[in-house]
């Protein structure tokens, strides 16, 4: 049975062709704004959400970035971000502010279905560079209460090792250590909602301030995009 | 640590010219209250002593209420005070020593603060040289020297005359010096805040340039995507576009500074994260993970640097070449004792380790150079796997089990 997904994209050739380029997901809803979705509150398995909606011809002022994963995981939805987006750290902070996975747009249509997939089954989809930063957060236990087990997944998943080369290193099979590899997924992006900017920067060697251009707390500037606008 | 605290930190202070005026209102405000401070102890006696008690305590209390006025406004306004309210400063100072002689005993006119009016005077002179204005100073400066002569009077007679020459002095020289150090600083500031602007201006025309350059072939390539064309040519156009928009990636995804970038010299240290992450840089149109972050503050002998730059370089070059890779991850970490890993890991073809043609390259150009040099590499590929190559300043053994399909340096 085909998860149902409806889609949240300001571009409307994206939009609309969204069912027919990805067949293994059911479509029920299409809609430009966040703002629509939410009054039309369809029942779905996943949301997959563009970061950028606001664009100057036809909706200027809609809500996007982490304001809109906000407003959707506030809704109870389950939420896997689209987009073009590649800047690590707004990627990191997307997943913080609560979206279950980050699938490029610059992706193959085929990988990118497999990865909403994936997301809609509860998994949890985290870029490579993403991937980087937590191996980072670990190693200077800025997250902890990981096995050793998953340390040495992680290890090798940061290193940008396959599933097949990793299962070989810990002597299991390829589809036990995909499990191993979601359960470590879903734990490590709950650690990351509880950091705050401060402890990732101090873990990374940033300079105090440097991740509040990505990061957004409780209450922030809404002239950026990427983040939190609780006003509109 | 709160904004509101961070503001009073003069270290905190921003070197721009609203920084500037700033630190001064910290400066006036100090030597105002200190002045204060000092003249404090010896009111009661003042009172006690001088001819018109009630007097003198009105005046004291004028100058009280002016310095605690001046230095409560400066530190509102953040910045000195404007040319109204330092004429007024000035003429305050001027009248208090000219009244003086009138509220003093005769015998206290130096080396007391009962006389407080010569030192009330200097705090004025020293904190409203920041006024702007040339002609306000100067004329401040000549009515605090006259009305210092007024002091004086008869009583600066004999021995005294050699102090109340250095007192006028001591005003002339120190109204020069604080007029210039808070004119140099602001001038310090102003080409600071010039320098910045021009630095931004050049940030974002660099920044233009950078995109210019990323789109012209994007145009072009999606300009001949809407033709009409042959299979076979819009075969090739697909495949530039992929690269395209691999570089379209690289942009989007920015720049970041891995370490600090210094260059090599001679004989010297390089360090290996700011490498690693130029090298990468030059290959926009591979979707590199560059990860460096656990080796950051590594440091490499130029010589080693060098190989490991042309190796990492060749290896990258292979899989632009060969592998047809969606995605390389160029990954480094720093071990105990200063030893390091450098993986590059590409989901492409891979090869056949097993075939002599296969990686023949590899072995020469990248695990010859890089052995001579003191560093273990390690080639791990299969076919439609894709290929993991382990550079290390140990033996690498840790990074990646080294399986069947292993192309090690010792084969």
């Amino acid at each position: 049975m085909r998860p149902t997904v409806a889609v949240v994209e300001d571009t409307s050739l994206i939009r609309d062709s969204f069912g027919l380029l990805m067949p293994g997901l059911d479509v029920v809803a299409a809609v430009s704004t966040v703002e629509e979705l939410i009054r039309r509150r369809p029942v779905v398995d996943l949301i997959v959400l563009d970061l950028h909606l606001a664009n100057l011809e036809q909706q200027p002022d809609v809500r996007q970035g982490i304001a809109a994963i906000r407003a959707l995981t506030g809704c109870g939805y389950r939420i896997c971000v689209y987009s073009q987006e590649e800047r690590r750290f707004v990627l990191a902070a997307c997943l913080a502010a609560g979206a279950s996975g980050v699938v490029s747009k610059a992706l193959p249509t085929g990988r990118a279905e497999q990865l909403f997939l994936e997301v809609a089954a509860g998994g949890t989809v985290v870029p490579q560079p993403v991937v980087g930063i937590l191996e980072v957060l670990v190693r200077r236990d800025c997250i902890t209460l990981l096995s050793e087990r998953q340390r040495q997944i992680l290890h090798g998943r940061a290193r940008g090792l396959s599933y097949a080369q990793v299962a070989k290193q810990l002597y299991v099979s390829e589809s036990t250590l995909r499990g191993y590899w979601l359960d470590l997924t879903r734990s490590l992006s709950e650690s990351l909602r509880n950091l705050t900017p401060g402890e990732i920067e101090r873990a990374l060697g940033l300079a105090p301030g440097d991740l509040l251009e990505f990061w957004s707390g409780e209450a922030t500037d809404a002239k950026s995009w990427w983040r939190a606008d609780s006003g509109r | 640590m709160s904004s509101r605290s961070v503001r009073w930190r003069v270290a905190e202070l921003p070197t721009t010219r609203a920084g500037v005026e700033r630190a001064f209102s910290y400066f006036i405000a100090g030597v105002r209250l200190g002045t204060l401070a000092q003249m404090i102890p010896a009111v009661h006696t003042g009172v006690a002593t001088s001819p018109h008690g009630a007097a003198y305590l009105v005046c004291w209390i004028a100058a009280a209420v002016a310095t605690v006025t001046v230095s409560v406004v400066t530190l509102v306004r953040r910045r000195p005070l404007g040319a109204a309210a330092s004429a007024a400063d000035f003429a305050l100072a001027c009248l208090l020593l000219a009244l003086a002689p009138l509220v003093l005993e005769s015998g206290e006119r130096f080396g007391t603060w009962v006389a407080y009016q010569p030192g009330y005077a200097l705090s004025i002179i020293i904190t409203a040289s920041g006024v702007r204005s040339l002609t306000l100073w100067a004329g401040g400066l000549l009515g605090v020297v006259v009305s210092y002569l007024v002091y004086l009077g008869a009583s600066a007679g004999g021995s005294m005359i050699s102090t109340a020459v250095g007192n006028i002095l001591t005003y002339v020289v120190y109204a020069l010096v604080t007029r210039m150090f808070f004119g140099y600083t602001r001038r310090i500031a102003h080409d600071a805040d010039t320098s910045r602007a021009r630095a931004a201006e050049l940030a974002r025309r660099e920044e233009e340039r950078r995109a210019q350059v990323m789109m012209h072939n994007g145009v072009a390539v999606m300009r001949l995507l809407t033709e009409p064309s042959t299979e076979a040519a819009r075969s090739g156009l697909i495949d530039l576009a992929e690269v395209e928009l691999q570089r379209m990636r690289s942009y989007l995804r920015g720049r970041e500074q891995h370490g600090d970038g210094t260059a090599a010299e001679p004989g010297h240290s390089v360090a290996l994260a700011a490498m690693v992450g130029r090298v990468c840089d030059r290959f926009a149109d591979l979707n590199v993970d560059a990860l460096l972050d656990l080796g950051v503050g590594l440091r490499l002998r130029a010589a080693q640097a060098d190989a490991l730059e042309r190796a990492l370089e060749s290896l990258l070059l292979n899989v632009r070449v060969h592998a047809r890779a969606d995605g390389v991850v160029v990954h480094l970490d720093q071990g105990a004792g200063g030893s390091w890993t450098l993986t590059v890991r590409d989901d492409g073809v891979g090869f056949d380790p097993a075939a002599r043609t296969g990686g023949i390259g590899l072995r020469e150009v990248v695990v010859g150079e890089l052995r001579r040099q003191g560093l273990a590499v390690q080639i791990e590929s299969a076919v439609a796997e894709g290929t993991t190559v382990t550079i290390s300043s140990r033996p690498a053994t840790a990074a990646v089990g080294s399986g069947r399909d292993a192309l090690a340096d010792a084969a």
